[in-house]
């Protein structure tokens, strides 16, 4: 059971790695989105394919993402109930939920875009409006549905590999841990100035 | 064979309470439905196969690429810490008035929903630095705690607002299919803009009704809402002298000077960047995904005149955006497997045809939709409720001749709503998890209760003069 919790560890890492990696691409979306603004409505200049880069980029990053999110735990729950659960309670539903929802649907979107994907390949398609993103990119992008549907199924994995463990009574295997990292949640500071 | 429908929508309620992720819980349950039904013969898979289209259609979805650049904009303002800023310097501006910490804070709540729109940090924030001054100062802790959750939800309703961009989204699609059904072949559009001018008038209708209860509170609870006494004005003058001419001087001139540049320094940073975003939308310069672009990068540059820009914090603000994005995005996707699935067993033509024998007309139906997602909205989020229930029930409406940005501001302040009542609304949880464990946690039910009598006559008003949404739209766009 170590040995397998070691390697569902390792591979939620790299998950957690390639999200942290895409997240950068939220800024180059403000600075793409701003900058194509500025240069319309300045200077009357405008070019299809960089705007057509910045639903891309948004694509690739909720898609990419979305097994990191899972990772931290941040998809969104109706929480009634569950926080109310001690871990056991949590990790059957971890459990379940992944074996009945998240993987049949995780391995659907694998299996169920392939052909989808082949065919924009074989095409060599390009984007629909003149100007825009020329082949490869279309296909590149439509390659992330099964991408997606991998990362999401493995992620699936390691949180039943944790759940099975912490049935079993194996320490240190929590169900998906969230770290808060806002300070606001963290610090209660009081009202600045004092005696307001 | 339509029944499988409601069994799965009935299902899809009772295993979310379970607390897997929504997203997941939405599109399993559905796909395990429609294999089910496959199995047993009564539900065509290949409804199934346009999954991937589907998808990508929601990938290259420029409207909604305003989210994750709005919610940007909202972080990094968030991390730049204008919040606490503002509070300081109104309270010091309100706080000698009956009531003036609780106008305060609702002012507040209005800027930040304008600027971050993020409504658990806006609770949170407040919760945390105005809700110990005002317990200090003696206000009722009801009233403390309803006047911070309900301004914290502002951010639902005031544009620039993620929840109007998901349902401008949805509403739009809705309008076209409800045209097309009547065939009309060359619809008119509703866009995210519209709907953004249409939600500022409510928007600050509501602002003026909570600051308005302040008042109202002031004048006939005043020991519920107590003034500070401010040390030194209270203080009789000295007698003569130079020095006590230089302690005038300090008092009535230098101090308030003082304070006042204080209050502006605080305030500009957010009234500029509101200006920028939302002007340059009504003035029709950029769409709502520019303008949100423009907004971020604005922020950036806010948090760097404030020394709180770093490479770090843009790294966390571009995490937390991307979690969030994510987060919103495969809701959408499973939703969306849910509402194929929902229309492959034919649930969408029997609401249509229930929605239309109801005998109060569309009167009737409006009500009961507003009831049923008021009543969803106690068990679930704004996200999931605009992408569940608004495309099935959007285009019954609208093919009633409602006025979409109407319905929408309608939809809009009832979402806004759920976040308030108990037991599950989610302001209550977040101010709740910052509260002092002195507050009990019936006091925060009861100061919420004027507030949801607010938003109640809110849409009653709404209701009565549609003009409060459309006028603004119609005026600035010429309808």
């Amino acid at each position: 059971m170590n040995r397998t919790l070691k390697v569902a560890g390792a591979v939620e890492r790299v998950i957690i790695r390639t999200g942290e990696a895409v997240a950068w691409l939220t800024f180059f979306m403000a600075v793409v989105t701003c900058l194509v603004a500025l240069l319309r409505y300045g200077l009357a200049l405008g070019w299809i394919w960089l705007q057509e880069t910045i639903t891309w980029m948004h694509a690739a990053v909720f898609l990419l993402a979305a097994g990191y999110t899972l990772a931290r735990d941040e998809h969104v729950r109706v929480d009634i109930f569950y926080r109310e659960m001690s871990p056991k309670r949590q990790a059957v539903v971890n459990l379940s939920g992944c074996a009945l929802f998240l993987l049949p649907l995780s391995a659907g979107l694998l299996l169920g875009s392939l052909e989808y994907v082949q065919t924009s390949w074989l095409i060599q398609e390009s984007s629909r409006e003149a100007g825009g993103l020329i082949y490869p990119f279309p296909s590149l992008l439509k390659t992330l549905l099964p991408v997606t549907g991998g990362i999401m199924a493995l992620q699936a994995m390691v949180i039943c590999v944790r759940s099975v463990a912490e049935l079993l009574g194996v320490p240190a295997a929590a169900a998906p841990r969230r770290k808060p990292d806002r300070p606001s949640e963290q610090t209660p500071g009081s009202m600045p100035g004092g005696g307001v | 064979m339509y029944w499988p429908a409601f069994a799965l929508f009935a299902c899809v309620v009772l295993l979310l309470l379970a607390g897997f992720p929504v997203a997941f819980t939405l599109g399993g349950t559905a796909l395990l439905f429609a294999l089910g039904g496959a199995l047993a013969g009564v539900f065509d898979v290949s409804f199934l196969g346009t999954m991937p289209n589907r998808l990508f259609g929601i990938m290259s979805n420029e409207t909604l690429v305003a989210v994750p650049l709005f919610v940007f904009m909202g972080v990094t303002l968030e991390r730049a810490q204008i919040a606490e800023d503002l509070l300081d310097a109104l309270s010091r501006m309100f706080g000698g008035l009956r009531g003036g910490l609780g106008i305060a804070v609702v002012v507040v709540g209005m800027l930040l929903a304008a600027s971050t729109g993020i409504v658990g940090a806006t609770v949170i924030t407040m919760g945390l630095l105005a809700l110990p001054t005002m317990l200090k100062r003696g206000y009722d802790p009801a009233v403390a705690t309803g006047v911070i959750s309900a301004s914290g939800t502002l951010g639902q309703i005031i544009p620039p607002s993620i929840v109007l961009v998901l349902l401008g989204d949805v509403l739009s699609s809705a309008y076209q299919e409800a045209q097309l059904a009547q065939g009309v072949f060359a619809p008119r559009t509703v866009s995210v803009g519209d709907l953004f001018m249409g939600a500022l008038l409510p928007g600050l209708m509501l602002v003026a009704l909570y600051a308005a209860w302040m008042l109202v509170l002031a004048v006939f609870r005043p020991a519920s809402v107590p003034a500070r006494v401010v040390a030194g004005e209270e203080a009789p003058p000295s007698s003569g002298g130079s020095a006590a001419t230089g302690e005038w001087f300090a008092a009535k001139v230098l101090r308030p000077a003082a304070r006042l540049g204080r209050l502006l320094a605080a305030l500009a940073p957010p009234l500029v960047l509101i200006a920028a975003v939302l002007g340059s939308i009504i003035l029709g310069l950029a769409t709502p995904t520019e303008a949100a672009g423009v907004g971020a990068v604005g922020a950036m540059l806010l948090a760097a005149l404030r020394r709180k820009l770093s490479l770090a914090r843009i790294r966390e603000v571009a995490r937390s955006t991307a979690r969030v994005s994510s987060m919103v995005f495969l809701i959408l996707i499973g939703a969306s497997v849910f509402s194929l699935v929902f229309r492959g067993y034919g649930g969408d033509e029997v609401v249509r045809d229930f929605l239309m024998s109801l005998p109060g007309g569309v009167f009737g139906a409006v009500v009961l939709v507003m009831l049923v997602m008021f009543l969803l909205g106690f068990v679930l989020d704004f996200i999931e409720i605009t992408f569940v229930v608004v495309p099935i029930v959007g285009p019954v409406l609208l093919s009633m001749s409602l006025d979409p940005v109407w319905l929408g501001v309608m939809i809009a302040i009832n979402l806004q709503t759920s976040f308030l009542t108990p037991p599950f609304g989610f302001a209550l949880f977040y101010l709740r998890g910052v509260a002092p464990p002195e507050v009990p946690t019936t006091a925060i039910y009861r100061g919420v209760a004027p507030f949801i009598a607010i938003q109640l006559l809110a849409l009653a008003l709404l209701a009565l003069w549609p003009e409060i949404a459309t006028w603004l739209p119609a005026a600035l766009y010429g309808g």
